[in-house]
C-alpha cells in the first residue's frame, strides 16, 4: 500500500480531480475529485482526502469524506474518520466506531455466509481496537452537513398534545418543549354549538 | 517525491488541479494544471493543455505546454502541439510537431 510503487496512483493533498478517473491498480486519495471514481483495485480515501461522487472498486477503505455511494466487490471499510453520505454496497461492509455514514447499507452476501461473516467480525474487530484514537480523531472532523429534519415524529406529538388540553388538564410537558402547541380548534359540525347551548340549559 | 501518481493503467478524464508535483504513468485527459513540476515518465499519456512549473516529458503528450519554467523533452517522448516556456530542451530521440514561444 506504500505510494510510488508503480501500481498504486496517488490523488494528493493539494490536488483537485474535476472529472472521471477509472482503470486498473490501486488508487490512493489525499485530496479531491469530484467525478466518477471507477477500479478494479483497492481505493483508499486518506482522512483529508475529500470524493464528490460514486466510487465503484474491488475494496473501499475510507478514513475520510465521501459523497456519493460506494460500491464494492469485496469489501468496504469505514474507519474512524470517515464521513459517508451515500449507500454503501459490499459483501462485506466494516464500520469502525468513530466512521459516520447516512444512507443505506447493504451486504450482499448470497451463500457462503460463513466465511464472510467471521472474516467481516475479523475486519471490525481489528478496526475497533483502534478506539483509542477515535476521540483525537472525531476532535479533528470538519463539521458535518445540517442533519435532516427530524421527520413526522414531532408532527405527531404536536398533534397528540392539544387533546390532553382539550381536556381540560394542562399539559407541562407539552409547555416544556420549543414552540407553543397550536390552539385547539374542535372543528365542530354545523349546528353542534346550538344543541350543545340547549343540553345546558 | 511527487505528491500525486496518476499510475499505470489508471485514466482521469477530466480537468487535474494541483499544488504539487504531479507524474502521470498512466492517461490524462482533459486538462492539466499544477503549479509544481509535471513529469510524464514513458508510458505515460496527455491528451490535455499542461500549466505548470518544470515539465519533463517521456511519454506522449498532446495538447499545448504552457510552463513558467523549463521544458524538456527527453529521449522517447512524443509531443504534439505548442510549447511556450522559458527554457527547452529536446533531447536526442525525442520527437516533437508544434511551435516554441521562448519569450526571447
Amino acid at each position: 500500500m506504500a505510494n510510488s510503487s508503480t501500481q498504486t496512483t496517488l490523488i494528493g493533498s493539494g490536488t483537485f480531480v474535476r472529472g472521471r478517473v477509472t482503470g486498473t491498480g490501486d488508487l490512493e486519495i489525499a485530496g479531491r475529485i469530484e467525478g466518477e471514481v471507477t477500479c478494479t483495485g483497492d481505493v483508499t480515501v486518506e482522512s483529508s482526502g475529500l470524493v464528490g461522487a460514486p466510487i465503484a472498486a474491488h475494496r473501499i477503505v475510507v478514513r475520510g469524506a465521501v459523497k456519493g455511494d460506494l460500491t464494492a466487490e469485496e469489501a468496504i471499510v469505514l474507519e474512524a474518520g470517515a464521513r459517508v453520505v451515500g449507500d454503501l454496497r459490499a459483501p462485506r461492509i466494516a464500520i469502525a466506531p468513530g466512521g459516520l455514514v447516512r444512507g443505506h447499507v447493504q451486504t450482499g452476501g448470497a451463500g457462503a455466509a460463513r466465511p464472510r461473516s467471521a472474516a467481516a467480525t475479523a475486519t471490525v474487530n481489528r478496526s475497533s481496537s483502534s478506539s483509542a484514537a477515535k476521540p483525537a480523531a472525531k476532535a479533528v472532523l470538519p463539521p458535518l452537513p445540517p442533519p435532516l429534519p427530524p421527520p413526522a415524529r414531532v408532527e405527531r406529538e404536536v398533534k397528540t398534545a392539544p387533546v390532553v388540553v382539550a381536556n381540560g388538564r394542562p399539559a407541562p410537558r407539552a409547555a416544556a418543549r420549543v414552540g407553543p402547541p397550536p390552539p385547539v380548534v374542535p372543528a365542530l359540525k354545523k349546528g353542534t354549538k346550538a344543541i350543545a347551548h340547549h343540553k345546558k340549559r | 517525491m511527487a505528491s500525486t501518481v496518476i499510475s499505470a493503467g489508471i485514466t482521469i478524464e477530466g480537468e487535474v488541479t494541483s499544488d504539487e508535483d504531479v507524474v502521470v504513468q498512466g492517461t490524462l485527459r482533459g486538462k492539466l494544471i499544477a503549479k509544481d513540476a509535471v513529469t510524464v515518465e514513458h508510458g505515460g499519456t496527455v491528451e490535455a493543455d499542461i500549466t505548470s512549473g518544470p515539465v519533463a516529458i517521456a511519454g506522449v503528450v498532446t495538447g499545448n505546454i504552457n510552463s513558467s519554467d523549463r521544458v524538456d523533452l527527453q529521449n522517447g517522448a512524443k509531443v504534439v502541439g505548442n510549447v511556450k516556456a522559458t527554457r527547452i530542451t529536446i533531447a536526442d530521440g525525442a520527437q516533437f510537431k508544434g511551435n516554441v514561444d521562448m519569450d526571447v
